[in-house]
């Protein structure tokens, strides 16, 4: 159907003269995985007609499922994550014409930039020590399981490439998002609901669905984007008159008369709809369950922070009201997901690009999201889901150590995008927690030490899940593409 | 003396750390003779560009120079890289870069990885290096002087290419689709049935399906030209002007609230939209539709109607938050105007230079503030303009503001960081405004400007979207990017013809449908003129059915050897519902309505002060195109199948596939509702005999018979469901949707005759109710289908 696809899909229902799940080989010569799996009798035979049938990697995985929070806008590093106590000296001093004659800002005027101190306070915490910011107590509590990396480093300045760099592995439009690389690689752990989905809270972001659609892929690996006001998913219940029977045969009949045309067309969009088909009858089943959080336990939903008192938001940047909720609801919900086998959950939120009025901005979206976050970290741990759930909170960019003197601020109160040297932090799934990784300079300008490319950290993520990120591949237009484009390598310090 | 363009670029990248090792890989096994360098002259720009671009930019341009070597631009390229130099000019058979593309080398392919450059392309870099490796004069545009970028030339009409085979010609169009194609030696698919084209041609021109009765009349005419007619009678029906208006509102951003925190309502926006569908069922000529909505306010004698098109640049968002700076959000608005203007008219990136000079085409910070002074004396004016017929009733425009209001280049595109001063002016690397230079350029001109047929991007982008909503991929993939990062065309020769035809006729027209109504004269930049060229083609008739043969030779159906299965866009699907089933309200124009939405949404929306009053009687059983769209909170149908947020402009929508489709498709009260009309419509007309219902739900539907194994599918499925609601009597009036006659009187609905008329007659007997039931639940799986939301 989407000319875009048309003949790449994998899937036929029929035995048409399709070609089945391209995991073919780059032209280097690696691997045709599916087949080399097929061979080995490591791909399921049932994996059959569902794109989303569970498959397993090429070698043994760690982790079963991501929860990939994704705050667009670029926190602020200097902020949160990496205390620079000779920035608060320098503070009000100009950075050196060495470090600034080669780089550019978006807003920044640097010939009269000057340092900013950061007044929040860092702390060591947990039995690893990793010292975060007063504006997370929450996370600080959950250190031990953390892998902080503070040398991240991107190529991308402005947002959107940057939120396409890191959640597509390229700066251009159409490429497959991390999410759909998993579920086509993978599979889903469930049939019962979509083997990735996306949650927003607030405005959801600039980039929308560029940044967890599935680009070249077939659209049955795409982020099926759950609704952010009111039920998260629409019209799951049978209309008046039809009963669950009647139901099930309505579908199973459009099930036949569909598979009538695609026996006819061979086209491999109707096998996504037959697909997509079967998966909204089991969702049906499944969903009403998973939405409905009232079978938590009172001290569960407090924990992530449902019904807690949201402050005033009154021209905040981070969403209108309701917005606390329904962060906390969907780091919730995240978990459910998990627990249901649905192999990726994306949680968006933005705006955190706080070129000003930064204490105020960052701190209400730190209050945000902070309790809910760790309530996650924790909740998926003591459920035993942690092991095999890696948990990422991931952004863009970072933000400058200087301070931004845009013309007509009337005071510097924000950080303008800062692409050299950024943190993140990831935990479960593999990943050895309590460690800090990588070092910036003494004013977190640059990197000093283990460098790490967002395209090495997509490497890491998808070597947790038991594939060599050279090896998920996909022929598109004559080229094997792939999540990490032409570079990539698996940090192994992050590895448990 | 490479243009500014690259250089911030690079400077910054100088932090970025790269790490990347280059995947070396034996040849022996493939070790191919040196293609001879082609014996043409070689052109940089139109012959060597795209190849770097393609193969090498992305390792080797201005974000990354693996081994020290660049091959964007001119020094850099003869500096050479880590390995020495790439290229002596005149020596193409002894250098690097040849030996690596060419798998000479044992040890190193370039690319690495991916495609490899074919022998053409090796016989043209080897070419360009023999005659001295030039540069072309592409680097200089900033500083003035032209580009050779393909989409800046003039369009020049080609001479039509000569095919072998006469007989796959149907015109003009088809000589540069099936050259192509014999050049490829890809023979294309059949002429789809008849009953698949009047389906194609209604939803492509109006969006709706054929009745039974079009198709059957279709199917029976013998006419040779019966074809063309029915493209003509589609052409003539009102309904055009809403298909391919809505077309032009995805470009024009069009919403009726502002957007933002408060999203307050546009009562008056669809006064824009009906001056759409009016213009584009007139066949306003597209220059005119151009020069109208952009500057319709600046005609010395302005009518009210001519204003009211100026309400094209009032869809942008307005922020009425507490505290916005009001001077933050008006720049933001011409910004926007600049931006979408750019996009739509010339396919141009122009946001890219408005906080830097663009980095890949040719166009400075100080053009883009150019083209920003024509917007900025833009004032927002709430016109009482009454139309024929209307109630006096306001209409957004835009105004002129006096005195001008100066403007000044923004570094940085900050709004408070104004720099020099610049007049109104278009980007030099285009054809001049042609305007005195004593005197200040209006929008007026600017507008002219832009629909001048000498202006080489105005017709080609236009032609290209066309091509793209007729074929569902357009000439140039990119089609909201025709600078030197875009897509190239597949088939150039072909969009030029078709903007030299579009600016400038030449084919007779076809004689009129009916035979005592004159010819119509469609001249110079008819749109309907284009389609009906266009539609008339043998590329345009061909079966969609995929090729298994083409799969790896043409994935994406880039040459056109058949159509392409589209799902229709998201109000063609309700469209489709509502028109199947009986229950279309077939107005054409007037405010926006506001149909049923699923419990629980218009309750919990933040732009609650806009509450969502279900519109009465047939104006909820309206067009998808008439709902009312509240930009924090649209409606949930609509985004599902991927209408556009309509924030900022919309040159392609997405095309999605999901399980929310599927529940929306058949748990949705409208199609519920829908299911139930159309139920109830084919049992009336077919009480008796279960073959002919069936047959004419899908003629309904599908506009075609079904299969004799749908048909008997169908039949068994009609039993099966038939005695599952035999077992449940409760569950069956509900289905029904119709309480007891004599509770139903006072409740009757206006929109849905057939429904309530089956109660007014003679009460059905227990096993006809059953009938009727397992009739709409057979109605709800044929609404279900795949068929049913694709354009075949």
């Amino acid at each position: 159907m989407n000319p875009d696809t048309t003949m790449t899909h994998p899937e036929s229902l029929t035995g048409s003269p399709l070609p089945r799940r391209q995991f073919l080989g780059s032209a280097a010569g690696s691997l045709a995985l599916a087949t080399l799996l097929r061979d080995q009798g490591l791909l399921a035979d049932d994996a059959g007609d569902n794109p989303l049938a569970a498959k397993r990697g090429q070698f043994p995985a760690k982790a079963k499922a991501c929860i990939y929070i994704y705050l667009e806008g670029a926190p602020s590093q200097i902020d949160l994550f990496d205390p620079k106590p000779k920035l608060n000296e320098l503070d009000g001093q100009p950075l050196p014409e060495s470090m600034t004659e080669k780089v550019r800002f978006a807003f920044l005027q640097k010939e009269t930039a000057r340092l900013m101190g950061c007044p929040r306070t860092f702390k060591p915490h947990g039995q690893c020590g990793t010292e975060l910011s007063d504006y997370l107590p929450h996370l600080a509590t959950c250190v031990d399981e953390i892998a902080l990396v503070r040398s991240m480093h991107t190529e991308a300045f402005n947002h959107h490439p940057g939120q396409l760099l890191l959640n597509t592995g390229s700066q251009m439009f159409g490429r497959p998002s991390i999410g759909s690389w998993l579920a086509y690689g993978l599979g889903a752990e469930t049939q019962n609901l979509p083997g990735f989905v996306v949650l927003t809270a607030g405005r959801g972001t600039s980039g929308g669905t560029s940044n967890w659609g599935s680009g070249f892929l077939p659209s049955s690996y795409a982020g099926v984007l759950f609704r952010n006001q009111g039920e998260p998913v629409l019209n799951l219940a049978n209309p008046g008159g039809v009963s669950s029977e009647l139901q099930e045969q309505t579908i199973a009949g459009v099930t036949a008369l569909n598979r009538q045309r695609l026996a006819a067309l061979h086209d491999p969009e109707i096998a996504s709809r037959i697909a997509a088909y079967e998966l909204a009858h089991r969702m049906q089943a499944a969903a009403p369950e998973l939405i409905d959080l009232s079978g938590e336990t009172k001290e569960t939903q407090e924990a992530y922070g449902l019904g807690r008192a949201e402050p005033e938001l009154e021209g905040w940047r981070g969403g209108p009201k309701g917005c606390f909720e329904a962060f906390a609801r969907n780091c919730l919900l995240a978990r459910r997901l998990v627990e249901r086998g649905v192999r990726f959950v994306n949680l968006v939120h933005a705006s955190w690009d706080h070129h000003s009025n930064l204490d105020r901005e960052l701190g209400l979206a730190c209050q945000m999201a902070d309790q809910p976050v760790a309530a996650l970290i924790k909740d998926l741990k003591q459920r035993g889901l942690l092991d095999s759930t890696l948990v990422v909170w991931a952004s863009e960019f970072g933000r400058t150590p200087l301070g931004e003197n845009r013309k007509g601020f009337e005071k510097v109160t924000g950080r303008d995008h800062h692409p050299f040297a950024f943190s993140l932090w990831c935990a479960g799934g593999g990943i050895k927690g309590a460690q800090v990784i990588g070092k910036t300079d003494e004013i977190g300008w640059g990197i000093v030490e283990d460098p790490v490319h967002v395209h090495d950290l997509q490497a890491t993520f998808l070597h947790l899940f038991g594939i060599d990120h050279l090896k998920l591949t996909y022929r598109f237009q004559g080229r094997d593409f792939r999540l990490t484009d032409v570079g990539g390598k698996v940090v192994n310090q992050l590895l448990g | 003396m490479f243009s500014s363009r690259f250089w911030l670029r690079r400077e910054f990248l100088t932090l970025v750390v790269v790490l990347h090792t280059i995947v070396g890989r034996g040849v022996a096994d493939d070790i191919k003779p040196l293609p001879a360098a082609v014996d043409r002259a070689v052109d940089f720009t139109t012959d060597i560009r795209p190849i770097f671009a393609k193969f090498c930019d992305s390792c080797h341009g201005a974000d990354k120079q693996l081994s020290g070597f660049r091959l964007d631009r001119e020094g850099d390229a003869l500096r050479g890289g880590d390995s020495g130099k790439a290229f002596e000019p005149g020596k193409s058979a002894e250098s690097l870069l040849v030996k690596y593309i060419a798998s000479l080398d044992p040890d190193i392919l370039m690319p690495p990885e991916g495609e490899q450059l074919s022998k053409e392309q090796i016989a043209l870099v080897r070419g360009w290096i023999d005659q001295g490796a030039k540069w072309g004069v592409e680097t200089k545009s900033v500083t003035g002087q032209a580009s050779k970028h393909w989409s800046f030339q003039p369009v020049k009409r080609p001479a039509p290419p000569v095919v072998k085979k006469e007989a796959l010609v149907r015109n003009m169009v088809d000589r540069f689709v099936q050259a192509r194609l014999e050049s490829e030696k890809i023979e294309p698919s059949p002429e789809a049935d008849r009953s698949t084209l009047i389906r194609r041609l209604s939803l492509d021109l109006l969006g709706l399906p054929p009745t039974p009765e079009q198709v059957a009349a279709f199917l029976a005419d013998t006419r040779p030209n019966a074809y063309e007619l029915l493209v003509e009678e589609l052409l003539a029906s009102p309904h055009f002007g809403e298909r391919w208006g809505r077309h032009w509102l995805d470009l024009a951003r069009y919403a009726d609230s502002d957007g933002y925190e408060k999203d307050s309502a546009r009562p008056y926006a669809w006064r824009y939209r009906q001056w759409v569908i009016v213009a584009l069922n007139r066949d306003l000529p597209f220059n005119q539709f151009t020069i109208e909505q952009l500057a319709g306010d600046l005609f010395p004698e302005a009518r009210p109607d001519q204003k009211i098109a100026t309400g094209f640049h009032r869809n942008t968002l307005t922020n009425k938050e507490g505290g916005v700076d009001p001077e933050e959000f008006r720049v933001a608005a011409v910004v926007d105007r600049v931006n979408t203007t750019a996009t739509v008219w010339l396919g141009l990136t122009l946001g890219c230079a408005q906080c830097h000079s663009h980095k890949y085409d040719p166009l400075s910070l100080r053009e883009y503030y150019g083209f920003f002074a024509f917007f900025n004396q833009g004032n927002e004016l709430d016109l009482a303009a009454a139309l024929p017929g209307d109630d006096k009733a306001v209409a957004p425009t835009i105004s002129e503001i006096a005195p001008r209001r100066p403007t000044h280049v923004l570094l940085r595109g900050d709004f408070l960081r104004p720099g020099d001063e610049v007049p109104p002016h278009t980007p030099e690397v285009l054809p001049p405004l042609g305007v005195a230079a004593d005197q200040v350029a209006t929008r007026m001109d600017l507008a002219r400007w832009l629909a001048h047929p000498q202006n080489p991007l105005t017709p080609r982008v236009t032609m290209n979207r066309v091509w793209r909503q007729l074929f569902g991929q357009a000439i140039v993939p990119s089609v909201e990017d025709f600078g030197t990062r875009g897509d190239l065309p597949s088939h150039p020769e072909l969009l030029d013809w078709l903007a030299a035809e579009f600016t400038l006729p030449t084919l007779e027209m076809v004689p009129p449908p009916r035979p005592n109504t004159p010819p119509t004269f469609r001249g110079p930049w008819s749109l309907k003129r284009m389609i009906k060229i266009i539609t008339s083609s043998a590329a345009y008739r061909r079966e969609s059915k995929p090729r298994a043969d083409l799969v790896d030779r043409d994935p994406k159906n880039t040459l056109l050897a058949r159509q392409n299965r589209l799902r229709v866009e998201a109000e063609l699907v309700r469209d489709q519902a509502l028109a199947a089933s009986g229950l279309l309200h077939p107005a054409i124009g007037g405010p926006s309505v506001r149909p049923k939405q699923p419990a629980g949404v218009s309750e919990l929306t933040y732009a609650s002060r806009t509450k969502w009053v279900e519109s009465a009687g047939p104006d909820k059983y309206r067009r998808g195109m008439y709902t009312w769209f509240q930009r924090t909170s649209p409606y949930p149908m609509l985004m599902t199948f991927d209408a556009p947020e309509s924030n900022i402009v919309c040159t392609r929508r997405e095309r999605s596939n999901t399980p929310l489709q599927s529940l929306t498709l058949l748990n949705d009260p409208v199609f519920v509702e829908c299911a139930q009309a159309l139920g109830t419509r084919v049992y009336r007309e077919q009480p008796a005999d279960l073959v002919p219902r069936i047959d004419r739900l899908f003629s309904l539907c599908l506009a075609r018979n079904p299969s004799s194994e749908e048909r008997q599918t169908s039949h068994d499925l009609f039993q099966q469901l038939r005695s599952t609601l035999a077992r449940s009597p409760t569950l069956l009036g509900k289905l029904i949707g119709d309480p007891p006659v004599a509770e139903n009187a006072p409740g009757a609905q206006p929109g849905a005759t057939q429904k309530s008329s089956t109660s007014s007659e003679q009460p059905l007997t227990d096993d006809q109710r059953l009938d009727l039931a397992a009739t709409i639940a057979l109605s709800r799986v044929v609404l279900n289908l795949d068929e049913f939301v694709t354009r075949e």
